[in-house]
């Protein structure tokens, strides 16, 4: 049972996006896509969520073909954030957590519980009433952020749930970055798949479990943060000079330009 | 913060609408009293035995009252075919027109009407509608259907495309309108004009009863696709990711769209700003969730229309006023102060 991608690749208007990648989101587990501008993570997102078709390679779904999922059962066990949301409607903040209970069908009161409680784990729950548009944008993220783990709050039927986000921490200041990443891991401790596209690598060595690393459309390297973040490998990807040194508290990998 | 609960207004709605029709069917170059207007139910219904109809009963039943039911059904058609196309646009500021269907049946009611001449339009009569009105809901349902069409490919309908197709077609059928125009004659012109001002005064029940057709169709499909709606204004891939079956959905709203606006266009004409307005209050009463918005702008719509089209029969007695002209009197300008409202705080 995981979220995987065999031997994907991708060529829009005639530039390759993606050339033979290969991923597997475990659930229970944290994974992470870094790499450089126009490494090609968001076209891997978006064929791993099914928004994109690939050429080349297929997507499975808990052992299923992706694409073969009825939209209400997929909505079920794979949740997505997007970078941005183009929502301009005036709904309160908890109407727009509301939205993620969309394919369920768990009943007004529960779904009013879920969402309750959504909010609250995202320090959102002052939110509530609020008008979204009006919210500014690390408040609208973290409504969304919200949204997205309303979706897959519950064990379901339908198999292991994963949940995809890109660049969930962009517009958050330090304390709602590290509560996200609390949210995340807590998830996973809850036998949800991660995967995230994040483009801080300090931050992605402290929740990762696995690493892909991606440049022009290619995997690099993966695997542990320890394995992955090496000095050679930043400089070659990155075109940057860094040291590596170890976190103080967790002990991981920590990349310093 | 909202200015009043769905259900609330709701109900406020579904009780005022009954006494506005009624007041609706008092009003008009003759007045009739409520005691007439009693008087004439309980004839026709046959309760007060006394058989002959009265001067009085012959005008609510034989005008006022198809005038008045048309006026609501067109109302609910317009307001709910209004909110789903700014759901599916995204944007509070679209309207039914934006797909091509009122060009369309303009078009297509200016080519009866110069093609016909005389004869057609003296004799052509179909289930209670003329042929310009045949002529136009053909129009308006073809010009949709090529928008349609123009924005479908294999991956699905691109509401991007959809509206620069519609802008497109609007702008072909425009000019074939005006062509019509111009080699019309001066009745034709005249009957043209009028046409494309909208009124209800050729209300009867063939035509009540075709509107009824259309407005149960709409309100059997389209309130269920609130919550699809709802999910749309996330955007697509997030309405996608939410379990939507976003082309159906899409497709469903057009073609409801089509029909209804096609259906209210051809027995009243075009009349404007009805399908702009009324879900734009009712989101600024009660918010965006299209579960409440569109059964509460299907009522509002109606007692909008009633009211107007009432106004229409008195302001310039015994004359009357198309009611398009009078909608959109009243619309543009409430409409320019929403705007300047939304801009000077900031909120839509």
């Amino acid at each position: 049972m995981s979220l995987s991608a065999q031997n994907l690749s991708l060529t829009l208007s005639h530039t390759p996006l993606l050339e033979g990648v290969n991923l597997d989101v475990r659930p229970g587990s944290i994974t992470t896509i870094l790499g450089p501008n126009g490494a090609g993570k968001t076209s891997l997102l978006r064929v791993l969520v099914g928004e994109l078709t690939p050429d080349v390679g297929s997507v499975s779904l808990n052992g299923k073909l992706l694409k073969s999922w009825s939209p209400l059962q997929r909505a079920k066990t794979l949740a997505v954030l997007p970078q941005h949301s183009l929502l301009d409607f005036p709904f309160t903040a908890a109407e727009v957590v509301m939205l993620g209970r969309t394919p369920h069908d768990t009943g007004a009161a529960r779904d009013r519980e879920i969402v309750q409680h959504a909010l609250l784990s995202v320090d959102g729950d002052y939110l509530a009433g609020r008008i979204y548009t009006q919210l500014s944008g690390g408040e609208k993220q973290r409504v969304h952020l919200a949204r997205v783990l309303a979706q897959i709050w519950e064990p379901t039927a339908e198999g292991e749930r994963y949940l995809v986000l890109d660049e969930p921490t962009s517009s958050f200041d330090l304390a709602h970055q590290k509560l996200t990443l609390e949210i995340v891991r807590n998830l996973a401790g809850k036998g949800v798949g991660i995967l995230m596209v994040i483009h801080d690598l300090n931050l992605a060595a402290r929740c990762s479990d696995t690493m892909f690393l991606m440049q022009c459309g290619r995997m690099v390297i993966s695997g542990t943060p320890h394995e992955v973040l090496q000095r050679e490998t930043i400089s070659r990807v990155f075109q940057v000079e860094a040291s590596i040194g170890v976190h103080p508290h967790s002990g991981t990998p920590l990349v310093i330009t | 913060m909202r200015l009043l609960s769905p259900s609330r207004l709701l109900l406020i709605l579904a009780c005022s609408l009954f006494p506005l029709a009624l007041l609706a069917l008092m009003m008009g170059p003759v007045f009739i009293s409520p005691m007439s207007l009693l008087h004439a139910a309980l004839d026709h219904s046959g309760f007060s035995g006394s058989g002959a109809s009265s001067q009085d009963g012959l005008i609510l039943y034989s005008i006022r009252l198809p005038r008045v039911l048309l006026a609501g059904l067109v109302g609910v058609c317009l307001a709910v075919c209004g909110t789903a196309m700014q759901g599916l646009f995204r944007n509070p500021l679209a309207d039914p027109s934006l797909i091509g269907v009122s060009s369309g049946a303009s078009a297509g009611a200016s080519l009866m009407i110069v093609m016909g001449g005389g004869a057609l339009l003296q004799g052509g009569q179909f289930a209670g509608l003329s042929v310009v009105a045949l002529g136009a809901f053909a129009g308006g349902f073809l010009a949709v259907i090529v928008v349609y069409r123009l924005a479908t490919s294999s991956s699905g309908t691109s509401v991007a495309t959809m509206l620069l197709a519609g802008i497109a077609i609007s702008a072909l059928a425009g000019a074939f309108n005006s062509l019509l125009a111009f080699v019309a004659d001066d009745e034709m012109l005249r009957r043209i004009s009028l046409w494309q001002m909208g009124s209800l005064d050729a209300a009867n029940w063939p035509r009540v009863g075709i509107a009824t057709f259309a407005v149960v169709i709409v309100m059997l499909v389209l309130p269920r696709q609130g919550a699809a709606l709802n999910a749309f204004l996330l955007g697509e891939s997030e309405a996608r990711h939410l379990g939507i079956a976003v082309d159906v959905v899409k497709r469903r709203l057009i073609l409801m769209t089509a029909m209804a606006i096609g259906v209210s266009v051809a027995v009243a004409g075009t009349i404007s700003f009805v399908g702009l307005v009324v879900p734009h209050i009712i989101r600024l009463l009660i918010g965006p969730d299209h579960r409440y918005l569109i059964p509460a702008s299907a009522l509002a719509g109606a007692m909008l229309l009633i009211v107007a089209d009432a106004f229409a029969r008195v302001v310039v007695a015994p004359a009357e006023l198309p009611a398009g002209i009078l909608t959109a009197l009243l619309g543009a300008p409430f409409f320019l102060s929403l705007l300047l409202q939304r801009r000077r705080t900031g909120a839509h």
